[in-house]
């Protein structure tokens, strides 16, 4: 029932697809009914992801920035935590592929009056849901709506599990500067316990080859060692740090995670200032890296905090990118998931 | 039931310290004799796979009643005690009303003859004024009307202030406190078992050490308590880790006047399952993860396995399952705890704690007797001598279990008695089936006790 089961075997060959043609009636490879994680893509399925935004990026280039791939079919965005990028994102990106869609967010539903989840996606699925993107605040609820829903789901972020499309398009962000991010040196700074992002991007960037380095504050990467240790899967290892300086030094890329005020409420951090002085991405941190360094953010961002504004805004920051390209893979994930949704 | 002619069977009795070939007659549903075979009769009878044991006593059970009624009720939840071979089963008092005061005792011995159902009901009474750890409860006649324990189960008991009056106290009643060890300091929203699952899964993670600490604190009030006060006793209920079993044996060592149980679950299942893992923790494989073994047999997350205590890693099953074995572990305990679905077919983190136990024990614990992890009389006194030991009662004469060892059967929604159909083995073939329950009745003429099927597949 699952994509992880479905999806193991690596395609042989990547196939662009045309998406200016329905979903579907080209043989590209992919064979993902759903994405409600990153773990099972293999490196043709990531190339394949990237590749399908390359055709998305030249479809937002066009005058008219749409194409009719999926006309007809209705894409239902239902949220169950506060968002605002990843949903216009996504609703953004449906409609530039002619998709009828449908906005649900979890507060104006009846699933303030206690509604189950079971019963809202079997609720949405009756008004003609075909594709579900979601997002809530509990890990693995998506693999629940993926067994109860008859199309394709798409997970916009679950708990600190994991955030697929997030994960792609940072992915994307870096090859489309760095052209490979196999052998470089990114850096995951912040906030890595609570971070369905940092989840998502163990995934890609180590299956892409990168030499992955995580850093904060031990409390925030409690239960990533052991993990560092193992590997993210077989022979995938990635770093484990709490000094900003040995993470730094010489890095390609620094991704700054947003930092939370409960962190303080529940004794992780001392302050916000204290974290600002230890570990926040500075103009000087930054000049440690190599130079031209991209500095990157998923946002929303606590400028002052984690990242200093005039890093967030400056020469080497790629995070406007990061936005942009996020239309362009939900584009691509959207057409590619169409391509076997059961319809 | 009617006739029952089991003429080679392999006898286990762990009150007589025996165990070997023997054969027993049933007529009209009554259990006629059982004799123990020698010489030549006995050849060859251990490898028939049927076994004949006391009547299982389940320390820690909740059937919900009352309250609940739509997780379990006691009628149904005795039919389910006796279909997995327990004869006598011991409820917790969070029902609702608590089980603070004799009424609800009264109420709940009422749902017992109603159910018309032969299996001994025993109950624990709440040790403080609605589990609410505040106050003591009426824990004087609550045991003048028979409860066999005290314990806040669910809510462990925070205060140690608390804890070590409720031992003072019950001293000298004759009766344990069972205390569910969780330093809910660390337990705040936690999820999973801390460690390489819960930290993949982002699943907030559930420190070995929250149970540990709630342990040596318990341990240490204990060690003070016994000193003053005559006929002091601690049970340590549904332990799961190896640093836990591992006090214990020290604190047994040293004299201290404490018991624990393990569950089924714990000793059989790994965190690894929440992955979609399905192995048993005896099992090759076990202790790995889908990510790196490719161990995946289904999709992660089920929430039948959210249970409290966590699901632990295979090193701490297997020292659950060493210590049933080495005897620290006194007992075997389901902690069954049906729930309706709709409880059940939530998000992970919003899913009630527990899983449905008293009819899939048998073949769980059975499968670690066959993988070699303890020996058959060790499971089975854990099952029987060991709790009657904890709860204070004889032995029930005439309670007996037949179990077909190598029969395959497949857990499906209505192939259990219990109105809980929250187990993570649903849909999965097992091995090892309880046949046939007795209990004990005094025969026809009034001078002994024979035993009558109860249960019989």
């Amino acid at each position: 029932v699952t994509d992880v089961i479905e999806g193991r075997a690596d395609t042989a060959e990547v196939v662009v697809p045309s998406v200016d043609v329905e979903p579907g009636t080209q043989a590209v490879g992919w064979r993902h009914r759903h994405l409600l994680d990153v773990d099972g893509l293999s490196n043709a399925d990531l190339d394949l992801v990237m590749r399908t935004a390359d055709a998305m990026r030249e479809v937002l280039a066009r005058p008219i920035a749409k194409v009719p791939a999926l006309r007809g079919r209705n894409v239902t965005i239902l949220f169950y935590e506060a968002s605002t990028r990843t949903r216009v994102s996504f609703e953004v990106a449906a409609k530039n592929l002619s998709a009828d869609v449908v906005n649900i967010a979890a507060s104006t539903s009846s699933v303030a009056k206690g509604e189950s989840l079971v019963d809202t996606v079997r609720t949405v699925e009756a008004l003609g849901a075909q594709m579900l993107v979601m997002r809530h605040s509990v890990s693995g609820a998506p693999y629940l709506a993926a067994e109860v829903f008859g199309g394709s789901v798409l997970n916009g972020g679950d708990g600190w599990h994991a955030h697929p499309t997030q994960a792609l398009l940072d992915l994307y962000t870096m090859r489309s500067r760095l052209g490979s991010v196999e052998g470089r040196k990114i850096v995951i700074l912040g906030d890595v316990l609570h971070s369905r992002v940092a989840r998502s991007n163990i995934w890609t960037l180590t299956a892409a080859g990168a030499d992955l380095w995580l850093c904060g504050p031990a409390t925030l990467l409690r239960g990533f060692e052991a993990w560092a240790g193992k590997g993210a899967a077989a022979g995938r290892r990635f770093h484990v740090t709490s000094s900003i300086e040995d993470a730094l030094r010489d890095a390609d890329v620094v991704m700054a995670l947003r930092i939370q005020r409960e962190r303080m409420a529940s004794g992780l951090l001392p302050s916000l200032r204290e974290y600002a002085a230890r570990y926040g991405l500075t103009a000087a941190r930054l000049a440690t890296a190599k130079p031209g360094a991209l500095v990157m953010h998923p946002g929303p961002m606590n400028e002052g905090v984690e990242i200093a504004p005039d890093v967030a805004a400056g020469a080497q920051s790629v995070i406007t990118d990061q936005v942009t390209n996020g239309v362009a893979i939900r584009m691509a994930l959207l057409y590619l998931l169409a391509g076997v949704s059961p319809t | 039931v009617t006739d029952l002619d089991l003429s080679r069977v392999w006898l286990v009795d762990p009150a007589a310290g025996r165990e070997g070939p023997g054969e027993l007659v049933v007529r009209d549903g009554i259990l006629e004799a059982v004799t123990w075979l020698e010489g030549a009769d006995a050849s060859g009878i251990d490898d028939t796979g049927v076994v004949v044991a006391p009547g299982f006593i389940d320390l820690h059970a909740h059937l919900r009643e009352p309250g609940n009624e739509d997780a379990e009720t006691i009628a149904t939840g005795l039919a389910a005690a006796a279909h997995g071979g327990f004869t006598t089963v011991c409820v917790m008092p969070n029902t609702t009303p608590t089980l603070d005061e004799p009424g609800v005792l009264a109420a709940i011995r009422g749902a017992v003859a109603a159910s018309g159902s032969a299996v001994e009901l025993l109950a624990h009474g709440a040790v403080t004024v609605g589990r609410a750890g505040e106050t003591l409860a009426a824990l004087g006649e609550l045991a003048d009307a028979g409860v066999v324990g005290f314990s806040d189960d669910g809510a462990p008991i925070r205060s140690a202030a608390i804890l070590r009056n409720a031992l003072a106290y019950a001293a000298p009643l004759g009766l344990p406190i069972v205390d569910h060890p969780e330093d809910a300091t660390q337990t705040d929203g936690a999820e999973a078992n801390e460690g390489l699952v819960a930290t993949i899964l982002g699943l907030r993670g559930w420190p070995a050490a929250a149970e540990e600490t709630a342990v040596a604190r318990d341990l240490a009030i204990l060690g003070e308590v016994c000193r003053d006060v005559p006929g002091v006793r601690l049970h340590l209920t549904h332990l799961s880790t190896a640093g836990s079993i591992d006090q214990v044996r020290r604190a047994k060592a040293a004299g201290l006047p404490v018991t624990c149980d393990v569950t089924p679950h714990h000793l059989a299942l790994t965190d690894a399952w929440i992955a979609g893992a399905r192995r048993f923790a005896w099992e090759a494989g076990a202790d790995g993860d889908r990510w790196h073994d490719d161990a995946i047999d289904t999709r992660p997350y089920d929430s039948s396995l959210r249970v409290n205590p966590p699901l632990r890693d295979r090193a701490d099953a297997m020292a659950c399952l060493a210590a049933v074995a080495d005897e620290t572990v006194d007992a075997i305990a389901t902690d069954h705890a049906p729930h309706a679905s709709v409880r059940k077919d939530v998000e992970f983190d919003q899913a009630a704690f527990g899983i449905s136990g008293l009819e899939t024990a048998v073949p769980l614990v059975l499968g670690g007797v066959r993988a070699g992890w303890a020996p058959l009389e060790s499971v089975i006194a854990a099952l029987t001598t060991g709790p009657a030991r904890i709860l204070g009662i004889p032995m029930p004469q005439g309670d007996r279990v037949v179990i077909d060892t190598e029969a395959e059967w497949v857990v499906t929604p209505e192939s259990l008695f219990s109105l809980g159909k929250n187990t993570p083995l649903m849909g999965r073939s097992l091995r090892g089936r309880v046949d046939v329950a007795t209990v004990g009745r005094p025969d026809r003429e009034g001078g002994g006790r024979v035993a009558e099927a109860i249960s019989r597949r």
